[in-house]
């Protein structure tokens, strides 16, 4: 194709998860015994990925680091010749500014503490079992770079195909991590999938049929919107007024496709399921990755209708009540933490797309914002349960087992306390307070006064929820009560057994350290994580 | 830098507190030396005004801006100095049962931090910020170190219920704090006051002013919405009921003249009869539990309601006078709380309930110091002239009777009437503790261990008590020390002149 350019560089972030991926599969072949070195592979590839879109975040103004442009006149738009030629310049199908960027770090960084939450243990269960985690590791990674392709996706095709991407491989993982649940899980997830897939195809179609155009670009909203009858093209165009409506009916069903994904009510369905029936990796996955997925991709299409002016959208604003209210609420009764995480993250999507109400550049931001900050304090918290697990593979999902935790191990306790804090949007967790607060300013600028006391009574309700796992936290443990303490703390008990268990598992701690550092960062200076998004 | 370091100095001790394990004498010298140097540095620091002001969130335009100036310099002192005397007094005696001394002494020092960040702030965002940072250490106080004696379901129900409600309000009041600085472009505090609501509309003035003082009143509290109070301070152990009254409430008032009173004048004398009846309906309310109630702690608590309520009035009024007589108020209620509560509080550790049905030894004869400062805590409650209380008192039903052009005087006039009511039912239920605890009414029915008087009050106990009770004393015989300190701040925030520092 003529006008084609690759900039390799700029491809980078998502090259690297992809050339990971072919290296397991290569490290397979010659050594399929290896249990370590796929994970290994795979650590360091998503870790090259985070690093590849740090050039991508200082870009501030507008600018960004695009590749795969095309003039546009050698496209051959559903027949005719697109009216708008001669005003549009370049189109680059992958265009990454501040913002996508900083999404592409968030989930290189989120997968790469999901590897290290979930590195392998040295000993087979059975041994006559294959080994899982090849297999693992380049479904994690095609997750990956599916999720970093959306982030900078400006094309249909690309958005469509590279969104299935990031999710159909978390399906297989939850299915393969293990648990006699996790089929049910991962059965949920996939019908699931197939009907947002269904959904977002729909709308995609409803949008070039509006805009007669495949780019996800703000251009190519304006020209449904009756731009280009005012520079005297031929109208061939349909009317302006119905082609609008068609974008935002469009709109509507990518948001609801991408509902499924973020879990937003009434698509929530099959997180609880999902989450509880996987490894505590997968569930991150599914709870980080995967979410800043779907945000990305319906980041990508507001953008583009940002450029219209449209007033909020009313479903978004339902959405988000509802998301917000359900899982707040039924989080309040679960007594298994990955359960409460859940519950948990379908309010938090609540949160994520509330500032999405205005659809313009600061409730893009804002959204942005507020996924980050979600992502980062999720991850310790899921981080926390992976090396409590580790530690009472039995009992260790129940709040129970966090009894007393500040007495055992205060540097976890305070790890915890502070995510739960940032999830809850209290201080010390003061980058939850603030991505509350940016959350809140475009609803408010744009005059849902109702919803922003929607979203306040919600946050007294999200306290609840967080501070009821924390109160677990902070209990002193009765010391006379050794018999519920050697029950709780697995069969062989003691600081013996414990200080051995803690060394197994350094990865796991390395993971929880990782996370928890960026946690305190952005806590301490909370302007290091607004500023990314530039 | 004065300021900087008084913020850091106790929640560095915070955390250097909860990060040491277990019971030493380092923490208890860690924490004192903490509390009695910030307090040291607030004087500083109110003496020289000063003020700091560096970028902190720039995607937000949030500055890390604080200062001090009339309104809040009595404040900044009392809370420096009382946070001194309820560490010393937390030290003189066992820690309440639940957890580690370090974790208690910690918490204490972050509800200082907070508070004073409150106090000082000059952004409306920080304000909020620094308004929540008070939280979780204060319902790790309530929960973990609460009364023992109740069941476990009642402290978590008190715990709960103090934080569940605040995080309402001060939600609400960022809802609020968001709509007022989407519509002004800033959110510096001080630009907010000088622009003193111009280029709002009257119907925007009151909704930001409604959301603001429904989310602030929950904080004061303004009855109906109190009623997490009195669980949370009974159940508190003292020190943090006295931090909880004395401090906390405190944060509300001041919300009310900082944020509402200053940036939305008219969307506040709108509402202002709301403001006053409610106010109003808190006096006779408190008045009438009090009358009744048969938990002392609790009873003082009510009270609190009460006194509270003549501030909310005195706010409402709308003139000089009437701020004046709530910031005046504010402090008083805040001496007087404390000197409560630090007496009860040590009866009720030795007694092991605050029960006024029991029959006990009387504290006239057999414990004539904590007699003594009982009955100079309810003499000032009761608003006895020559103590603090009688002054904001006074002044608020002074101010209301004549209250800023544009308010309903009909309705100002009743409801100073009714707030005269609530003084006599004030005097009646002083009266009463004062029979019951201090004269020993029935008490020689009393058996058993409640036959035994109880130790009386000495040590750094005792001068913690005697502090407060010279100040009860001395701030009534002069209460241009405060009223001088408050006065040009005062009508430069009603007349929009901004608050010179």
């Amino acid at each position: 194709m003529k006008g084609l350019s690759i900039d390799y560089a700029t491809l980078l972030p998502a090259l690297s998860p992809v050339a990971g991926l072919v290296l397991v599969l290569l490290a397979d072949l010659f050594a399929p015994r290896g249990r370590r070195l796929p994970w290994g592979i795979a650590g360091l590839a998503s870790a090259a990925s985070a690093a590849a879109t740090l050039p991508g975040l200082g870009l501030g103004g507008g600018s960004t680091r695009e590749t795969f442009c095309i003039i546009p006149t050698a496209l051959p738009a559903g027949g005719g010749r697109l009216p708008s030629v001669e005003g549009l310049p370049r189109v680059c199908l992958w265009s990454a500014d501040a913002l996508g960027s900083t999404l592409q770090l968030a989930a290189a960084v989120s997968a790469l503490v999901c590897i290290a939450l979930g590195w392998p243990r040295v000993r087979r269960r059975r041994p006559e079992a294959g080994t899982r985690e090849p297999v693992e590791a380049v479904l994690l990674l095609a997750a990956l770079a599916g999720t970093v392709v959306v982030a900078a996706s400006r094309d249909v095709g690309t958005w469509l195909v590279a969104l299935e991407l990031a999710t159909l491989p978390v399906i297989a993982l939850v299915a393969l991590s293990g648990r006699r649940s996790s089929a049910v899980g991962a059965t949920q997830l996939l019908v699931t999938s197939l009907v947002s897939f269904a959904l977002l195809v729909l709308g995609v179609a409803l949008w070039f049929a509006a805009t007669g155009s495949p780019f996800l670009t703000p251009d190519a909203a304006l020209s449904s919107a009756g731009a280009l009858s005012a520079t005297g093209a031929p109208t061939n165009v349909v009317l302006p007024s119905v082609s609008s409506g068609l974008v935002a009916l469009a709109t509507v069903l990518v948001l609801a496709g991408v509902g499924f994904k973020l879990s937003l009510v009434p698509f929530h369905a099959w997180t609880p399921t999902a989450y509880a029936g996987s490894s505590v990796s997968v569930a991150t996955l599914l709870a980080t990755v995967s979410k800043v997925a779907a945000l990305a991709a319906l980041l990508v299409v507001l953008r583009a209708v940002a450029a219209l002016g449209m007033p909020g959208l009313l479903a978004i604003a339902v959405l988000a009540s509802l998301s917000m209210t359900l899982g707040n609420i039924m989080a309040l009764r679960q007594d298994d933490v990955v359960r409460l995480l859940a519950w948990s993250t379908v309010a938090q999507a609540g949160w994520v797309v509330l500032p999405l109400v205005s659809v313009s550049a600061l409730g893009v931001g804002a959204s942005a914002t507020y996924v980050l900050t979600y992502v980062v304090a999720t991850l310790v918290a899921f981080a926390v349960v992976a090396v409590t697990l580790r530690d009472h593979p039995t009992g260790g999902r129940t709040l129970a087992a966090y009894e007393g935790l500040w007495q055992r191990s205060p540097w976890r306790a305070g790890a915890l306390v502070l995510a739960l804090t940032s999830l809850a949007g209290l201080p010390p967790g003061i980058i939850g307070l603030v991505g509350k607060v940016t959350a809140l300013r475009p609803v408010l600028a744009e005059g849902w006064v109702w919803l922003a006391v929607i979203a306040a009574v919600n946050a007294v309700i999200g306290v609840a929820v967080y501070l009821r796992w924390l109160r677990a936290v902070i209990t002193e443990r009765e010391v006379s009560a050794t018999g519920d303490d050697a029950d709780a703390e697995g069969t062989t008990g003691g600081t013996a057994g414990r200080t051995v268990r803690a060394a197994r598992r350094p990865v796991v701690v390395a993971g929880l350290a990782l996370s928890a550092a960026v946690l305190v960062v952005v806590s301490v200076q909370p302007d290091l994580l607004l500023r990314l998004l530039g | 830098m004065a300021l900087t370091l008084m913020l850091l100095l106790p929640l560095l001790g915070a955390i250097a507190l909860i990060a040491i394990p277990g019971e030493t004498r380092v923490e208890r010298a860690i924490a004192f030396a903490a509390t009695v140097a910030t307090a040291g540095l607030a004087v500083v620091v109110v003496w020289g005004r000063h003020e700091v002001d560096v970028p902190w969130i720039r995607a937000l335009g949030v500055r890390w801006h604080f200062g001090v100036d009339g309104i809040s310099a009595a404040l900044v002192l009392m809370t420096a100095l009382l946070t001194v005397a309820v560490v010393a007094h937390a030290q003189s005696g066992p820690i309440p049962k639940g957890g580690s001394g370090s974790t208690f002494l910690g918490c204490i020092l972050l509800v200082e931090t907070g508070a004073l960040a409150t106090f000082l702030a000059r952004d409306a965002i920080l304000f909020f910020v620094a308004f929540e940072v008070v939280l979780v250490p204060m319902w790790v106080l309530v929960r973990r170190f609460g009364d023992d004696h109740v069941r476990d379901e009642t402290r978590a129900d008190a715990a709960g219920r103090f934080v569940l409600f605040t995080v309402l309000g001060s939600t609400l009041m960022l809802v609020g704090i968001l709509l007022l600085v989407h519509h002004q472009g800033t959110s510096d505090l001080t630009v907010l006051a000088q622009r003193h609501g111009a280029g709002l509309s009257r119907s925007l003035q009151v909704a930001i002013a409604g959301v603001l003082l429904l989310g602030l009143g929950i904080k004061v509290p303004l009855w109906p919405l109190h009623t997490w109070l009195p669980s949370a301070h009974t159940i508190a152990p003292t020190a943090g009921s006295v931090l909880l009254a004395a401090v906390l409430l405190k944060m509300g008032t001041y919300g009310i003249v900082r944020l509402a009173v200053a940036t939305v004048p008219r969307g506040v004398a709108e509402l202002s009869p709301v403001l006053a009846l409610l106010g109003v309906v808190g006096v006779l309310w408190g008045g009438l539990a009090c009358l009744v109630e048969r938990d002392l702690k609790r009873l003082i608590a009510y009270s609190s309601v009460a006194h509270m309520g003549f501030v909310a009035l005195a706010i409402a009024s709308g003139s000089d006078t009437g701020l004046q007589a709530a910031l005046f108020g504010n402090i008083a209620h805040g001496v007087v709380a404390a000197l409560l509560f630090f007496v009860v509080g040590d009866l009720k550790e030795q007694w092991g309930s605050a029960d006024l049905r029991v029959a006990r030894a009387a504290l006239r004869d057999k414990a004539p110091r904590f007699g003594l400062a009982l009955v100079v805590g309810l003499a000032a409650a009761l608003g006895l002239p020559g103590l603090v209380s009688f002054w904001g008192e006074f002044l608020a039903l002074y101010a209301a009777w004549s209250p800023a052009p544009g308010r309903p005087v009909a309705l100002m006039r009743v409801c100073v009437v009714l707030g005269a009511v609530g003084l006599a039912l004030a005097a009646a239920y002083a009266l009463r503790v004062a029979r019951i605890v201090w004269a020993g009414e029935g008490s020689d029915l009393a058996e058993g261990r409640a036959a035994e008087p109880v130790g009386d009050a000495h040590g750094a106990r005792w001068a913690v008590v005697m502090a407060l009770v010279v100040a009860v004393v001395g701030l009534g015989v002069l209460p241009h020390l405060l009223l001088g300190l408050s006065d040009s701040a005062a009508s430069g925030l009603l007349a929009g002149l901004g608050v010179t520092p």
